[in-house]
């Protein structure tokens, strides 16, 4: 594995670096071609400028006439330039260097030995020059620069030539280099690829595979971890997952049966308490009556007879009036939590509205003020449930105060996917310690003589909201009345529509 | 496949290595035979010769004698005519050349009025180029004189034995000479004003073809050197100087002073010593070997100075 990615790197190292070195050469090519194109145009200057300063020469020599050899002087002023950028042009090759060399040599002689001297000559002798610049000497030297510039253009046109085929090969040989070198690259890479199938990509694949039947469920897979490296670990962690859930799930399986077994249990005897009580209800009802109706009798047939006994009568019928009362509470305590309610759009009004007429008698008794803040919202209840329980909290709204006259307000607000009805007064109020107990059946925080009531109301009114699928809670503090809330869910579902602007600036 | 783009820097590498053996065998050549390494040291000797036979021989005589004692010299061959050379020298292009003492004193101090004596003439001149900056070395045993030469059968026929005898030949005497002899007072000038002779004309060419143009015909008179390989056989007649226009032309290298004083007195010791060992027949040998054997100036001057070592 390490091997191959080794060898990889270094195929795809040497490819490119063969690549720069060729690339690298064909620029140098390039540089080295428009240098010994410059070097052939400084050369055929520096031609220029000599055979200038000869036929200015024997212009002068021949006339001794100064301006003759003006052009002379000038091309003798300006050749050293050119020999330099000449020399700045030359490569190190050899060669050049050689004929470069003599170039210099010859230049430096035809202008000190023979130009130089022969204008001076000239002005000292001119018979003397005459005689002189007919002789071959400055021709033969110029011939000699002529020469040599004629060698440094052979070989700079050979130098040119070269990089050129130089140039051209390379070229086809990076081809070659980068075409064989990448499909080695490939062929290797594809191998390690195929490798990579094989010995990675198969046991991870194996490993997912395993992982999708044990999400599937099936504990019992497990993949082979024979390996010694990263993947044997992952096999292995992933065998010890496996393990780890099928324990687990073993021990669940039997703790979920344990748990049903109990909730079949608790359900039973809970059905079998509620119709016990429901019984139980029924049948200590029909007594009570029997006694209520027997006492009445007596009262009404031997009152006078009765004397004293009357006030026994009326403590008879008392009990079995409030007997009767308790069962009648239990039997709808025990009736909310078994019945599921059927939930119909219930506009919360007319709700309150029938629940205020029922209550007419004991709010107008009390002096009590009632009114609804706002408008109520259609909700989705039980229309007899949500009756019993606005009467249960308003009937409490009024009972529970200390001697002011009540006043009640119901209202309801909109809290995220419910709506939260609301019912408040400004009664006695709670310690808000208490405030979880008052739900609980039987539970009164105030003594039974000051307030009457059997202590099931808001037990019942809890059961029907949880039946709902809200819930039901009191703000109280002790004095300063209290706030009861049940939420209840909506008619029509508006938080489950779709939000109708923030799409809209698109 | 990866060895053509590392041909490359091989090859330059190689390049470089066979730069680097040529340049150390370039050194070895001028160091290797004496020990005195020291005197290679510096700006090179520039030695210049003019247009002819001799003066190429004893350019190669004073440049292969000096590099055996270890200077570096380099030699400019076929400057030209005593002109010139003299110029490149007074210009600085050279630090020293042969120059024959007449000419130095006639063409290029200007002198006509010559001293009869060598020695003296050689003083006159030392002291002329002395006020330039330059100075002469010791001159040569050989005096390779000027001098007019005719056929034989002109000389017979037409009676031609002296120079004044070109009086006598008809019409317009013609006379194959190099170039600068028309300006010159060893060349027409003298001709004329010594000898008075009227008609004469000088047909330039370059030194060596008068040889042809006399045998041809095409001129009447060859303006030669006396130490000419060619005048060896005896093909020519020399007219005789009677009234001397040509003086004694021994030879002397002038050289830069401030040259001689640099490269200290190997320099002058090596030159003298060659220089005295140059008599007129010595040279007139080479100068035949040559022109009439076509040899190379350079061998016959190695061939020189390897046969008859200094105290050999």
């Amino acid at each position: 594995m390490l091997l191959l990615s080794a060898t990889v790197a270094v195929l795809l190292g040497t490819t490119l670096g063969l690549l720069i070195v060729t690339v690298a050469s064909q620029r140098g090519a390039a540089r080295e071609a428009f240098r010994s194109q410059e070097a052939l145009i400084t050369a055929s200057r520096l031609q220029g400028s000599f055979v200038q300063i000869e036929n200015g020469l024997r212009g002068f020599v021949a006339s001794r006439r100064e301006r003759f050899l003006e052009p002379a002087e000038v091309a003798l002023d300006s050749y050293p330039r050119q020999l330099r950028r000449l020399d700045g042009l030359a490569s190190d090759e050899p060669r050049q260097r050689r004929t470069l060399a003599d170039l210099e040599t010859r230049i430096e002689d035809y202008v000190g030995l023979w130009a130089l001297p022969l204008i001076t000559l000239a002005r000292k002798d001119p018979a003397s020059a005459r005689n002189v610049v007919v002789s071959n000497e400055g021709r033969v030297r110029l011939a000699g620069i002529d020469g040599a510039l004629d060698e440094l253009a052979t070989v700079k046109r050979e130098v040119v030539r070269d990089n050129a085929q130089r140039a051209d090969d390379a070229s086809t040989l990076a081809i070659g280099f980068g075409v064989g070198g990448l499909g080695l690259v490939l062929v290797v890479a594809a191998g390690v690829a195929v490798y990579l199938g094989r010995s990675v990509v198969r046991p991870v694949r194996e490993v997912a595979r395993a992982t999708g039947r044990v999400a599937g469920g099936d504990l019992s897979t497990r993949v082979p971890a024979q390996r010694e490296d990263e993947l044997g670990d992952l096999a292995r962690s992933f065998n010890e997952m496996a393990d780890r859930l099928q324990v687990n799930r073993t021990e669940l399986a039997a703790r979920t049966e344990q748990l049903e077994h109990s909730n079949t249990e608790l359900t039973r005897s809970n059905r079998e308490l509620e119709q016990f009580a429901s019984v139980t209800s029924h049948d200590l009802q029909a007594p009570l009556v029997t006694v209520a109706m027997y006492a009445e009798l007596l009262e009404r047939r031997h009152a006078a007879e009765l004397g004293e006994g009357l006030e026994l009568v009326a403590g008879i019928r008392g009990a079995t009036g409030h007997a009767r009362t308790l069962i009648r509470d239990l039997l709808d305590y025990s009736r909310a939590g078994r019945e599921q309610p059927s939930l119909e759009a219930v506009p919360a009004e007319t709700v309150v509205e029938h629940a205020l007429e029922s209550l007419a008698g004991a709010i107008e008794t009390a002096g009590a003020r009632v009114r609804i803040d706002g408008t109520l919202p259609v909700v989705l209840a039980d229309a007899a449930g949500l009756t019993r329980v606005v009467q249960n909290l308003v009937g409490n709204a009024v009972k529970f105060v200390d001697g002011r006259a009540p006043e009640v307000t119901i209202g309801a607000q909109r809290e995220g996917a419910w709506w939260r009805l609301w019912v408040r007064d400004n009664g006695i109020g709670m310690d808000p310690a208490h405030a979880g107990r008052i739900f609980e059946p039987f539970q009164r925080l105030n003594g039974e003589d000051a307030y009457a009531g059997t202590g099931i109301g808001l037990a019942v009114c809890e059961r029907i909201v949880e039946s709902h699928g809200g819930r039901i809670w009191v703000d109280s503090a002790q004095g300063r009345g209290s706030t009861f809330s049940f939420t209840l869910a909506p008619a029509i579902d508006h938080a489950a529509a779709p939000a109708p602007t923030v799409a809209a600036g698109r | 496949m990866r060895g053509r783009p590392l041909a490359v820097p091989v090859g330059r590498a190689l390049a470089a290595l066979a730069v680097l053996m040529l340049a150390l065998g370039g050194c070895g050549e001028d160091s290797s035979p004496t020990p005195s390494a020291q005197q290679a040291q510096g700006e090179p000797i520039r030695i210049g010769t003019k247009n002819f036979t001799e003066q190429y021989l004893l350019g190669e005589l004073y440049a292969q004698a000096l590099r055996a004692e270890g200077f570096r010299v380099e030699l400019k061959r076929n400057i030209g005519s005593s002109e010139i050379v003299h110029q490149a020298l007074v210009g600085g292009g050279i630090d020293l050349y042969p120059e024959y003492v007449g000419v130095l004193l006639s063409e290029v101090a200007g002198v006509t009025e010559r001293p009869d004596e060598d020695e003296d003439a050689y003083q006159l001149a030392k002291e002329l180029e002395r006020r330039e900056g330059f100075t002469l070395l010791a001159q040569t045993p050989f005096s390779d004189q000027n001098a007019i030469a005719v056929l034989p059968a002109t000389a017979q026929r037409e009676g031609v034995l002296e120079l004044g005898d070109l009086a006598r030949l008809r019409g317009e005497v013609t006379i194959g000479a190099p170039p600068e002899f028309a300006s010159r007072f060893e060349g027409l000038e003298g001709l004329e004003e010594v000898y008075d002779l009227r008609d004469l004309r000088a047909d330039a060419m370059a030194i060596g073809l008068q040889y042809d143009a006399l045998d041809n015909g095409q001129v009447d008179a060859a303006a030669v050197f006396t130490t000419d390989g060619r005048l060896a056989e005896g093909d020519y007649v020399i007219l005789e100087d009677t009234r001397g226009l040509f003086a004694s032309q021994r030879v002397a290298p002038v050289i830069s002073q401030r040259v001689l004083e640099a490269k200290g007195p190997r320099l002058a010791e090596t030159l003298d010593a060659l220089n005295a060992r140059l008599t007129t027949s010595v040279m007139r040998e080479m100068n035949a070997e040559v022109d009439l054997r076509d040899r190379e100036a350079a061998d016959v001057a190695a061939a020189f100075l390897r046969t008859r070592a200094p105290g050999g």
